[in-house]
């Protein structure tokens, strides 16, 4: 079945779509992928191979930062989420016990993880963004600062998915975190001070900021969020030491604008050509584009590459915008230097069911017919698992991890789905049983690599919609959407499953079904551990080989945010996690069992021990008080 | 007639509005509505503006909220005007489709921030609310924010103006009430006295 699109729309370079050809895996020694009329069925998993390794990928762990410490929310540039540590493994695990816990006190959904440099913490609590620096140095963690911005409850009212804070990053003695409200920022970790601010957009335009700034060098880069607002996508670098805004580029819009001068080279025909950010847009819809870029970044110091997704297009009504839509729900590996696009790949040309583009790029080497391939990998929301040759922009494999049915296939020669026009949205119309939904077979929730295994480890989804369009008009501040969606669990009532994933076959090779949205990210580590929690609160460690549940805590409050493992003064191994339910996990808080709000950090050792807790008068000093401790009474949430 | 400050984005919504009402029955192009499908006069903003948002100081009455009623209420042809503008003014992309809450709050239950009774959600979409609720009072004519409060009215949780009181007290579901609070001793020390704000005591 040939793509659909409307004929009314010339663009300069149109790619090709025949009849459906077999989907193609191009790999060595790997099955074809399945002919159309079963392309929903995913392979069967296979056979745990205990004790080998299961795949030869490899990963540059660049900056390799102290291995006790976790500097960034990612691990590392190539976003492994793989710590070296040990203490913690298969052996012990059944004996991990909550050692301390800390509460921010912030009612919004929790979605980043903690960062420790040397014997200090930092955190950055959802709205309204209160810093906060424990020295766990001392027992019970206390706090040595705490620092609030003051960032304008208007943006709580244009936050797409709650007031959410998705992560900070840690450079040069600063902590460096977005307001919600357009405002990137940085702390002084020693005194606690703001040291800069930038303004990045205007709130009442519904723009926000919520994802994890990403450093890498002298450079943090920051990217908006508003696709469901129709703002117009854009990724920015700052100076990590002044603040100063050294280029951005958006996702839509003439060449100048995307930042698409003589280097960019992207593998497929369909991507060449001048200004697609506008030719592919109905007159003027461009400004609207959305494709905001609020996921995971990812660099590659060898190449100077930074890699980075954008959002579904705007409005959400497909008919409004006939065109390709370039360059929205899509790629990017820009020059990290001058922001200049070297190539990009558009996973969901002309995207109808709001698949965004911005989950995480893995960065791994592969062996593809005996050749060693400079890859990443991306679990795309639209299901399927992409591994791209990240010099290139060549697509290697693309197999469904998840259940769908919006596609009959994917022509791996033009790297296009094959749509299938019965899950198409139309306006006014309900569509039925369209799988995965509007968040995807997996979502913003980042998976994890272990070099010990050469597998990936994530959360994914098991969810389908009915969908209604409704045509909208554009009114700046308000929703530029128009889909109106129920959703429910797909194929075996399930919403949740973690899984391991083969990289180099595109394969799963074990998971495990949860009844709860996995919608936390996942933690891998040299213990042959990968943890992970459930949106009812489970917390668990799991098997890296294969998947054998080791050890599960039940949590206070949902669990969407991502593990991450450090060595204490003390020289124990800690794991934390957040449990703050919120975000997109409450498109199913009808369940019984949805838990309520959450605002609490759990620090987890081994039978519990730490200098937290113990027999006698224990006491401790700290340096600062909480900011806002009275943030209910005072209206500041 | 939508009236905004001039602005070019407008200029686009203007035409994707006069888009949109291709087809669709009494559209202007500014994406208001040209019914009128009520008499009955509507209140008036400095009658409106007086009303206060929660309760007065004092415990008084506040018996201006209980007079002021949606000229538009029950009227089935504002009711599906006020349906349709619920969709094109894109109070559904954060309201939800069912009004059931999104990025903004439930509309069909009966928790009201800002107050239930008809003349509150008026001046809840007409001033706009400080954590992102946009202030729509000098976009779209009273008219059409009578006709979107009259759907509103339709999906259960909006209170009857006799009920603003009820509404401040948390009153809504009440199935009994302590016989203490039927005219006795509270009722006594609440009424109103004047203050004398220079002094900080009841005035004698």
């Amino acid at each position: 079945m040939a793509m659909r699109i409307s004929t009314e729309w010339v663009i300069p370079v149109r790619a090709r779509w025949g009849p459906l050809a077999t989907l193609i895996i191009a790999a060595a020694g790997n099955l074809a992928f399945a002919d159309t009329t079963s392309s929903n069925a995913l392979p069967p998993p296979a056979a745990p191979d205990v004790d080998q390794q299961l795949s030869d990928a490899t990963a540059d762990t660049s900056p390799n930062d102290p291995p006790g410490e976790w500097r960034r929310q990612a691990g590392d540039y190539a976003n492994t989420r793989y710590s070296t540590l040990t203490q913690i493994n298969r052996e012990n695990a059944r004996r991990l016990k909550i050692a301390w816990t800390f509460s921010d006190g912030a009612g919004y959904g929790h979605e980043g993880a903690p960062l420790v440099v040397g014997a200090m913490m930092y955190i950055v609590a959802p709205f309204p963004n209160v810093a906060y620096a424990l020295d766990l140095s001392k027992p019970g963690a206390p706090i040595k600062w705490s620092y609030a911005a003051n960032p304008s409850p208007l943006a709580i009212g244009k936050a797409c998915c709650d007031a959410v804070a998705r992560g900070w990053a840690y450079a040069n003695g600063k902590l460096i975190y977005n307001l919600l409200d357009d405002h990137t920022i940085a702390v002084d970790v020693h005194t606690g001070k703001e040291v800069w601010r930038t303004k990045l957009g205007n709130v009442e335009n519904g723009e926000t900021m919520t994802m994890a700034p990403f450093v890498a060098g002298k450079k943090v880069f920051v990217g908006n969020s508003g696709g469901e607002l129709g703002k117009i996508g854009w990724i920015a670098a700052l100076d990590v030491d002044t603040g100063k805004e050294l280029w951005r580029a958006y996702s839509a819009g003439p060449d100048s604008l995307v930042k698409i001068g003589p280097e960019f080279k992207p593998f497929y025909d369909w991507m060449k050509g001048k200004d697609l950010g506008v030719s592919t847009w109905p007159a003027d819809m461009w400004k609207t584009a959305a494709g905001a870029a609020w996921g995971w970044y990812s660099f590659d110091p060898t190449s100077n590459l930074l890699y980075y997704g954008t959002s579904n297009p705007s409005p959400r009504v497909p008919a409004q915008r006939p065109g390709l839509n370039l360059w929205t729900s899509a790629m990017f590996a820009r020059d990290a230097d001058t922001g200049a696009a070297k190539w990009a790949y558009v996973f969901t040309p002309h995207d109808e069911w709001d698949y965004d583009g911005v989950n995480e790029n893995v960065l791994l080497d592969i062996k593809i017919g005996g050749q060693t391939r400079k890859v990443l990998v991306q679990f795309n929301r639209n299901a399927y698992a992409y591994t791209i040759d990240r010099t290139t922009g060549e697509v290697l494999v693309a197999a469904p991890f998840a259940y769908q049915n919006w596609s009959s296939g994917f022509d791996l020669k033009t790297a296009m789905p094959v749509v299938r026009p019965d899950k198409e949205p139309k306006p006014n119309v309900k569509v039925t049983n369209v799988c995965p939904p509007d968040i995807g077979g997996k979502d913003w929730q980042p998976s994890a690599f272990s070099p010990r295994t050469g597998l990936l480890y994530a959360g994914i989804f098991n969810i389908c919609m009915d969908v209604t369009d409704h045509p909208q008009s554009y009114i700046p501040g308000t929703p530029y959407d128009g889909m109106e969606m129920t959703r429910t669990a797909g194929p075996g009532a399930h919403w949740g499953e973690f899984m391991a994933w083969d990289p180099v076959k595109g394969r799963k090779i074990w998971s495990v079904e949860e009844k709860f949205m996995t919608m936390s990210g996942a933690l891998a580590t040299a213990g042959d551990l990968v943890f992970y929690g459930t949106v009812d609160g489970w917390f668990r460690a799991v098997d890296d080989r294969t998947g054998k549940v080791l050890w599960s805590q039940k949590l206070g409050s949902g669990i969407i945010s991502s593990p991450m493992t450090y060595l204490g003064p003390d020289g124990r191994q800690y794991v934390g996690i957040y449990a703050g339910v919120g975000g997109a996990a409450l498109v199913s808080k009808a369940m019984p069992g949805f838990p309520p709000r959450g605002s609490t950090l759990y620090v987890f050792s081994i039978d519990g021990e730490s200098p937290s807790s113990g027999p006698g008068l224990l006491t401790t000093e700290a340096g600062g008080a909480a900011m806002h401790a009275d943030a209910t009474q005072t209206g500041r949430q | 007639m939508l009236r905004f400050p001039t602005h070019r984005p407008l200029r686009s919504i203007a035409s994707i509005s006069l888009a949109l009402c291709v087809g669709l029955a009494a559209c202007q192009p500014h994406g208001g509505s040209t019914s009128n499908p009520s008499a009955r006069a509507l209140p008036t903003e400095g009658q409106l503006a007086s009303l206060p948002l929660g309760a007065l100081a004092g415990a008084a009455k506040v018996l201006p909220a209980e007079e002021v009623s949606n000229p538009l209420e029950g009227n089935p042809q504002a009711i599906a005007e006020g349906k349709r503008l619920f969709v094109s003014m894109n109070c559904a992309g954060c309201h939800g489709y069912g009004a059931a809450g999104g990025m903004g709050p439930n509309l069909t239950d009966s928790y009201w921030r800002y107050g239930g009774v008809p003349s509150s959600i008026y001046k809840s979409i007409f001033e706009g609310r400080p954590q992102g609720m946009p202030a729509w009072g000098r976009a779209l004519p009273a008219q059409d924010i009578w006709k979107i409060v009259a759907y509103i009215q339709t999906l259960g949780g909006a209170l009857n103006p006799q009920q603003y009181h009820a509404g401040l007290q948390g009153d809504h579901d009440v199935t009994s009430t302590a016989p203490e609070l039927h005219g006795g001793l509270t009722e006594t020390f609440n009424q109103p006295r004047m203050l004398s704000p220079s002094t900080n005591a009841p005035a004698q």
